[in-house]
C-alpha cells in the first residue's frame, strides 16, 4: 500500500534534496533521460524565466493604461512600502497567518488523535473529510458568504429561529467579525488536509513505545508529550510550512467571501497585489508587490527549512 | 480491544459529532437551500419550510423555466440572473480543462519522474531542484507575466491557455511524488530487465507504471482538483461567457446582487458532483491505507 506514502510526501515539495536522486547504472542512457524530462522542463523553464524577467522589468516601470510607460527605478517599491494600505495589508496578513496556522496545528493534532481511535463512523468521517477540501476555495467563499449574510443568511436565520438573537448580525459587515469569519472558513477548508497528514504521522509511531510507557506508568498526557509529540514533530513542521504558504497566498477565498472588506479589514497582501493590478490597473506597482510577496515567502521557507530536522522530509536511503 | 471508559467514549463521540457538523453542515445547508423557494429562503427568522420544497431552481438552470415563486410577484422576476444558466456549460468547461491537465500530469509527469529517479543524465539534480522550486512562487506573483505569455501565444480565451498554466502549476508536485515513488522500487527489478535488453521506455511501460499506478492516479486527482477549482487565472483568461469555467461563473454570480441564493446553491450543488464522482473512489482507495493502520492497535 503506497497511498500513505503519497499522502506523506505531499508537502515535502520545497525540500526534496536534489542530491538524493540515486545514480543510474549505464552512462549511455543519458539521451533517453534528457528526452524524458525535456517536455516538462522546457515548459516550466519558459514560464519561469519569462515570468521572472517580466515581473522584474515591469516592477521598475510605470505601466498602466493611463500613463505613458516609463522607467522609474525602485519608485514602485518605495511607493508601496511607504503607503498606508500596504502596511495595513501586511498587518492583516501577519495576523491572519498567526491566527490560522497555530489553530490548524492544534485542531489538526486533536482530529488526528480522534481519528486514530476506533469508533463507529470513523471511516465515514475520514472519507467525507475530502468534501471541504475538494470544494474550490472560490466556491467555499460563496457558500459561507450566504451562511454569514447580513439580513437573512443561514446563520442569522437559524439563530433567529431558535431565539438566540432578535436582530440579524452583520457578520461580514463588522471588521472584527469579518476577520473571524475569514479565519473560520480557512480553517474549515484546510483542516481535513492538515489532520490527514498528522494522522499518517501518528500512525507511523510504533505501538510498542506506548505499551512500554504504559508499563512504566505514564499518564495519557505524559505519553502524548513524550512519545506522540516528538514522533509527529517533523510532520507538524511540514504542515506548518504548507499552511503558512497557503494562508499567506490566500486569494480566492477573500475574493468570494469579503472582497477584502469591510473597508480594508480583510485585505491581505495577495489580494492587495491583485487589486492593485487588476482593479486599479497599476501593473508596475502590482508587479513590485508580487516580487516582494515572492521574496517574503522565500525567506519564510528558508527559515523554516533550518528548523526542519535533517532527513525528516526525504528519506535518503530509500 | 480494551474496554473504554465512559468519559473517553463521550469525548470521542462528542468530538466526532462536532467535527461532522462543522465539516458537513454547510453542505447539508447548501443542498437544502437549493430546493427551498427563494421567498421562503429570504426570511429572518428562517421559515424555509413555509412553502413546499421543489426542484424548480434546477429546472430553471437546465431548461430556463422560471420558478413559480418569481412569477407570483412580477417585481421579483429580475432576481433571476440568466448567468446561472451558464453553469452546466461552465461545469463542462472546467471538467474538460481539468481532465486534460490530469492526462498531461499522468503522462509527462510519469516520464519525467521515471527519468529523475532512474536514469543518470547531465544536470539531473539541478533540473529536479529547479522544477520543484518553480512552484514555490505565489501565483499572485506570476499572474501578470503568465497573462502576457498567453497573450503573446495568442491563446487568450482558449482552453489551451488554461491547460498550459494549470500544467505548469501542477506538474512539479506530480513529479515530486512520482520521483519519490519510482526511487522506492527496488533497483534489482529493472536491472534484470536491462540485462535482458529492455529499453527504459519498456521498463517504464511494463514495470514502472503498473507498480506506481496508485500514486499516479492520486497525483492525477490532485492535478484535476486544482484545475477544476482554479479561479485567479481563469478569471482573466476567459473573456467570453462560452469559455468561462465554473469558479468564474460562480464568482460572477456572487458579485451580482440581483441573483437569488437558492439558484446559486443549486449551481454549487451541481458543480460539486463531478469532482465527487471522480474524487470519492480515489480518496477511499487512498484513505484505506490509513484506515488499516487504525485497527492495528
Amino acid at each position: 500500500m503506497r497511498s500513505d506514502e503519497l499522502a506523506g510526501t505531499t508537502v515535502t515539495q520545497p525540500l526534496a534534496g536534489a542530491g538524493a536522486v540515486p545514480r543510474g547504472r549505464r552512462a549511455s542512457d543519458w539521451p533517453t533521460g534528457v528526452i524524458m524530462v525535456a517536455p516538462v522542463a522546457l515548459l516550466i523553464a519558459v514560464f519561469f524565466v519569462y515570468s521572472t524577467y517580466r515581473a522584474v522589468y515591469q516592477s521598475t516601470r510605470i505601466e498602466s493604461p493611463i500613463f505613458k510607460p516609463r522607467y522609474v527605478g525602485l519608485q514602485n517599491y518605495r511607493d508601496m512600502l511607504d503607503g498606508r494600505f500596504f502596511r495595513q495589508a501586511s498587518e492583516n496578513s501577519i495576523v491572519f497567518v498567526l491566527a490560522v496556522v497555530p489553530t490548524l496545528l492544534v485542531l489538526g493534532v486533536l482530529v488526528a488523535l480522534l481519528l486514530n481511535e476506533p469508533f463507529r463512523g470513523n471511516t465515514a468521517l475520514r472519507i467525507g473529510m475530502i468534501l471541504p477540501w475538494a470544494l474550490p476555495a472560490a466556491v467555499a467563499g460563496l457558500v459561507w458568504k450566504w451562511i454569514f449574510l447580513d439580513g437573512w443568511g443561514a446563520l442569522n436565520g437559524i439563530l433567529g429561529r431558535i431565539g438566540v438573537i432578535d436582530d440579524p448580525i452583520a457578520f461580514l459587515g463588522e471588521p472584527r467579525l469579518a476577520r473571524l469569519a475569514v479565519v473560520l472558513v480557512f480553517v474549515w477548508a484546510q483542516l481535513p488536509l492538515a489532520s490527514i497528514f498528522l494522522l499518517a504521522a501518528v500512525q507511523s509511531i510504533s505501538p510498542d513505545l506506548y505499551e512500554a510507557a504504559s508499563l512504566d506508568g505514564a499518564s495519557a498526557f505524559g505519553r502524548f508529550r513524550t512519545i506522540t509529540l516528538p514522533g509527529i514533530q517533523p510532520m507538524l513542521l511540514i504542515v506548518a510550512l504548507f499552511e503558512l504558504l497557503m494562508a499567506f497566498t490566500n486569494f480566492d477565498l477573500i475574493y468570494a467571501l469579503t472582497q477584502g472588506g469591510p473597508g480594508t479589514a480583510t485585505t491581505m497582501v495577495s489580494y492587495f497585489a491583485w487589486a492593485e493590478s487588476f482593479r486599479k490597473l497599476n501593473f508596475g506597482a502590482g508587479a513590485a508587490l508580487a516580487i516582494m510577496i515572492a521574496l517574503a515567502a522565500l525567506v519564510v521557507i528558508l527559515v523554516l527549512m533550518q528548523a526542519m530536522p535533517k532527513g525528516a522530509l526525504v528519506d535518503d536511503d530509500r | 480491544m480494551k474496554q473504554r471508559s465512559l468519559g473517553k467514549s463521550i469525548l470521542i463521540y462528542g468530538g466526532a459529532s462536532m467535527l461532522a457538523v462543522f465539516w458537513f453542515g454547510p453542505f447539508v445547508l447548501v443542498a437544502l437551500a437549493s430546493v427551498v423557494p427563494q421567498t421562503s429562503l429570504a426570511t429572518f427568522p428562517a421559515h424555509w419550510f413555509r412553502d413546499p420544497l421543489n426542484l424548480q431552481t434546477y429546472d430553471y438552470i437546465f431548461t430556463g423555466k422560471v420558478p413559480t415563486s418569481y412569477e407570483q410577484r412580477g417585481a421579483l422576476r429580475s432576481m433571476i440572473s440568466s448567468e446561472v444558466r451558464d453553469v452546466p456549460r461552465a461545469i463542462g468547461n472546467s471538467f474538460l480543462v481539468a481532465t486534460a491537465v490530469m492526462l498531461i500530469n499522468i503522462t509527462l509527469g510519469s516520464l519525467s519522474a521515471y527519468a529523475y529517479a532512474r536514469i543518470r543524465f547531465p544536470g539531473r539534480a539541478a533540473l529536479f531542484s529547479f522544477v520543484l522550486f518553480s512552484r514555490l512562487i505565489p501565483t499572485v506573483a506570476v499572474a501578470i507575466p503568465y497573462y502576457l505569455i498567453v497573450q503573446r501565444l495568442d491563446l487568450i480565451n482558449s482552453y489551451w491557455a488554461l491547460i498550459l498554466i494549470y500544467s505548469v502549476l501542477t506538474l512539479p508536485f506530480t513529479i515530486l511524488v512520482l520521483t519519490l515513488y519510482f526511487r522506492g522500487i527496488p533497483a534489482e527489478i529493472d536491472e534484470a530487465a536491462q540485462l535482458e535488453g529492455a529499453s527504459h521506455w519498456r521498463i517504464l511501460r511494463d514495470i514502472g507504471i503498473p507498480l506506481a499506478l496508485p500514486s499516479i492516479v492520486g497525483a492525477g486527482l490532485f492535478a484535476f482538483m486544482l484545475s477544476y477549482g482554479e479561479f485567479l487565472f481563469a478569471l482573466f483568461i476567459t473573456t467570453t461567457r462560452e469559455r468561462r469555467t465554473l469558479p468564474v461563473v460562480l464568482g460572477a454570480l456572487s458579485a451580482n446582487t440581483d441573483v437569488s441564493w437558492n439558484m446559486i446553491m443549486a449551481a454549487i450543488t451541481l458543480g460539486t458532483i463531478p469532482t465527487l464522482l471522480l474524487a470519492f473512489p480515489v480518496w477511499r482507495f487512498m484513505v484505506r491505507g490509513l484506515t488499516s493502520g487504525a485497527v492495528r492497535g
